[in-house]
């Protein structure tokens, strides 16, 4: 079974997150910001990090460098709602920039596809 | 009166009668030297003699002598007391009297009469000697310069510029005031170093000087009913006053007789220009004038424009005198001019103010709005990713319960929606907080990959695209992306303004110093209330619409000194204009690019 660490401060929809991935057959951890995020990677490497941006103590983009200096193959993709972190060249080193949406097959596909390869 | 004085009068007073005994020619010339009209009357003032002065001065024809006093004189005094000459007959000492008549051929004449009676050698007074003087020439002048006076006073405290000039040719033609039958004013362009005609007053031709201005002229005696009349028949399209437009002379041109008459600040009287080997043929020829004046306006030591006068339909000889008033008019015009010159700048000034201080208030509203607009947007999305999310798991769960099965597509529909609004508002805003990157572009360039860009939106929703792309359109200074944005947006709208389809046409074409860009739809239309509000954010009249994007468009143009403008019929159609304005100096430096075949890749 593949590991999906998912970090999202938003309680609520990191439930979502959980109960949506779960019932397609992943193995989800969560973290509440990017701390913890890299914390988590430390004590069991996931296959997949879904990251939100907007986050407190440590934002998606710093974590995701932080946890990419380590890991450099693990697949990352960036769950926002907002379209203007497209400019930040930091984003770029993400494999996906997924803007957030209720409908969440764009996001699963997308997990589907990187946990492929 | 002391007694040596009375005596010597008397003396003075036998004389004529005297004179009237042994008159010989020796005696009559000195007489008629004298400048003054003589005549002698009985008591019952019947004219027995007269003096060949006297014919000029009353302008007569027939000899007055047998005729009565008043006949001849045209005396306006009809009742008996304020007759002068019955006065001193009765009083028996001299009266100074004045009295204005029309001459048999209709002029206007002033006279100052001095009636003195004579007496027989025993005291009774038999006859009475009338001597009268022209005054005309100095009461036309003492009436002309209180009439300048009165003018200029009118045109001090007029501030607009085309009035102020209106009135100062009227002056100049009116038949009380200086009295030419045409008059041009041209003035000087200091920045394009030209001097220009600018306004012309006065009949066109024969025909219209004999009907018309005739009676415009001698209508109205007050000044300010002759100024309002000629204001309501002023026209610009009478030949005088284009032929008077299309005057234009280069200020370094002295030869020219206006140029000449700028640079030494004097006036010029021209008496023959058509035989004259130095006047300019052309100019002549557009005056159409033989004899005409030139008096330079001057304010401040420095010539601002000239005036051109001539009387070119009643032929009458220019006098010095009236070139002098002309002049002494000029100044006081010039002034005028000057005064609301000035006026007219501040005015501009205090427009220009205005409309960036309006500009400021709305895009710091705008961008106020915008930040929060975008922030309420990413706050109310996140919360909606997990109701929305939420309610589609409740979907995919397998479930009998119809009534919750319709109840939850609400909810992921009704989601949906908000969503998709927000991401409007989200795009739209984004482009308030940054300032245009400006780059020379070709506008067709960037409505033609627009429009590639919307092609198959066109199809989905039936609409016929027609371009009319002018090819004389330059490049100009824009942020490609944002304008990109101007014309998506307000082609989106026009789009979705025609449900049933219909046609859009994109026009593009050089105004001024715009490049003009009209889209225009056959749709809808609007409403004379919704058109005020259009730009104001968050109005919207579509279903879906957020109300960001016309004033998302309205900041961008701006933002590039353009304006945009929109016409629209209700049922019928709508049309938004925006205009770019090409700076100057860029249009030739473009076209010299061009010319040499370099391309620098605009309109991206």
């Amino acid at each position: 079974m593949k590991t999906i660490l998912v970090v999202e401060d938003d309680k609520n929809q990191l439930l979502l997150y959980e109960q949506e991935l779960s019932t397609e057959g992943y193995n989800i951890i969560t973290a509440r910001d990017g701390l913890e995020a890299i914390k988590r990677v430390r004590e069991q490497l996931p296959d997949l990090i879904v990251m939100d941006i907007n986050m407190p103590k440590m934002n998606g983009i710093e974590a995701m460098g932080k946890i990419l200096n380590e890991h450099r193959k693990i697949p990352i993709i960036i769950n926002t709602a907002y379209s203007s972190y497209k400019d930040d060249f930091m984003s770029w080193a993400a494999d996906a920039y997924i803007i957030k949406s209720s409908d969440l097959r764009e996001l699963k596909d997308k997990i589907k596809e990187l946990i492929r390869r | 009166m002391n007694h040596a004085k009375a005596k010597y009068e008397e003396r003075i007073m036998v004389l004529p009668h005297v004179l009237k005994k042994k008159f010989d020619n020796v005696v009559n010339d000195i007489v008629d030297a004298l400048g003054a009209g003589l005549s002698i009357m009985d008591k019952d003032l019947n004219i027995i003699w007269a003096n060949k002065t006297l014919f000029k001065i009353l302008n007569l024809s027939d000899s007055p002598v047998g005729k009565n006093c008043r006949e001849v004189y045209k005396c306006e005094c009809k009742e008996n007391k304020y007759c002068s000459v019955l006065q001193a007959l009765s009083s028996g000492k001299r009266q100074v009297s004045e009295t204005q008549l029309i001459t048999e051929k209709g002029e206007r004449r002033y006279i100052k009469n001095i009636s003195i009676p004579v007496r027989h050698e025993n005291g009774d007074i038999i006859q009475l000697l009338k001597l009268s003087t022209d005054t005309t020439e100095q009461e036309e002048k003492i009436r002309r310069l209180s009439l300048l006076r009165k003018l200029a006073e009118l045109m001090q405290g007029q501030l607009q510029i085309d009035r102020v000039l209106h009135l100062i040719l009227t002056c100049v033609t009116a038949g009380s005031a200086l009295g030419f039958n045409r008059a041009r004013l041209f003035l000087v362009d200091k920045e394009r170093n030209i001097v220009y005609g600018k306004m012309a007053v006065g009949p066109s031709s024969w025909e219209e000087a004999s009907k018309i201005w005739n009676e415009i002229v001698s209508k109205y005696e007050k000044l300010e009913d002759l100024v309002q009349a000629s204001e309501d028949h002023y026209r610009e399209d009478t030949p005088l006053h284009m032929i008077t437009r299309l005057m234009a002379y280069s200020l370094t041109d002295e030869k020219e007789i206006i140029v000449s008459c700028i640079k030494t600040k004097k006036p010029i009287l021209e008496r023959d220009a058509f035989r004259n080997p130095n006047s300019n043929k052309k100019f002549v020829s557009m005056i159409n004038a033989n004899e005409f004046v030139c008096v330079p306006l001057v304010v401040k030591d420095e010539a601002i424009g000239v005036i051109c006068a001539d009387n070119v339909y009643s032929n009458k000889p220019i006098t010095e005198d009236q070139v002098e008033l002309l002049s002494i008019f000029a100044n006081r015009a010039a002034l005028a001019i000057a005064n609301a010159d000035a006026y007219k700048k501040l005015e501009e000034k205090i427009q220009q103010l205005k409309e960036t201080q309006e500009r400021l208030i709305r895009s710091e509203r705008l961008a106020v709005i915008g930040n929060m607009a975008a922030y309420i947007a990413h706050e109310i999305r996140n919360p909606l990713v997990t109701v929305g999310g939420f309610a589609r798991a409740i979907l995919r769960e397998p479930t009998n319960n119809n009534q919750i099965k319709r109840n939850v597509e609400i909810i992921v529909e009704e989601v949906g929606r908000l969503e998709r609004i927000l991401a409007n508002i989200m795009d739209f805003s984004k482009p308030v907080e940054q300032a245009p990157v400006k780059v020379p572009s070709r506008v067709n360039e960037i409505l033609e990959n627009t429009c590639s860009l919307m092609d198959p939106y066109f199809k989905k929703k039936r609409v016929q695209l027609i371009k009319k792309l002018s090819t004389l359109i330059p490049e100009i200074n824009i942020d490609p992306t944002q304008v990109k944005q101007v014309f998506l947006n307000l082609i989106k709208n026009a789009v979705e303004s025609m449900s049933d389809g219909g046609t859009l046409t994109i026009e593009t074409m050089m105004e001024k110093e715009n490049v003009k860009i009209n889209i225009t739809d056959t749709g809808e239309g609007m409403t004379a209330e919704a058109m005020q509000n259009i730009f104001i954010p968050f109005f919207t009249t579509k279903v879906n619409g957020t109300g960001v994007g016309l004033a998302v468009s309205r900041k961008i143009v701006e933002d590039h000194e353009g304006s945009i403008k929109v016409k629209s019929a209700l049922h019928e159609g709508t049309t938004f204009s925006i205009f770019l304005p090409v700076k100057k100096g860029q249009e030739q430096f473009l076209k010299e690019v061009n010319d040499e075949n370099y391309s620098r890749g605009g309109g991206r």
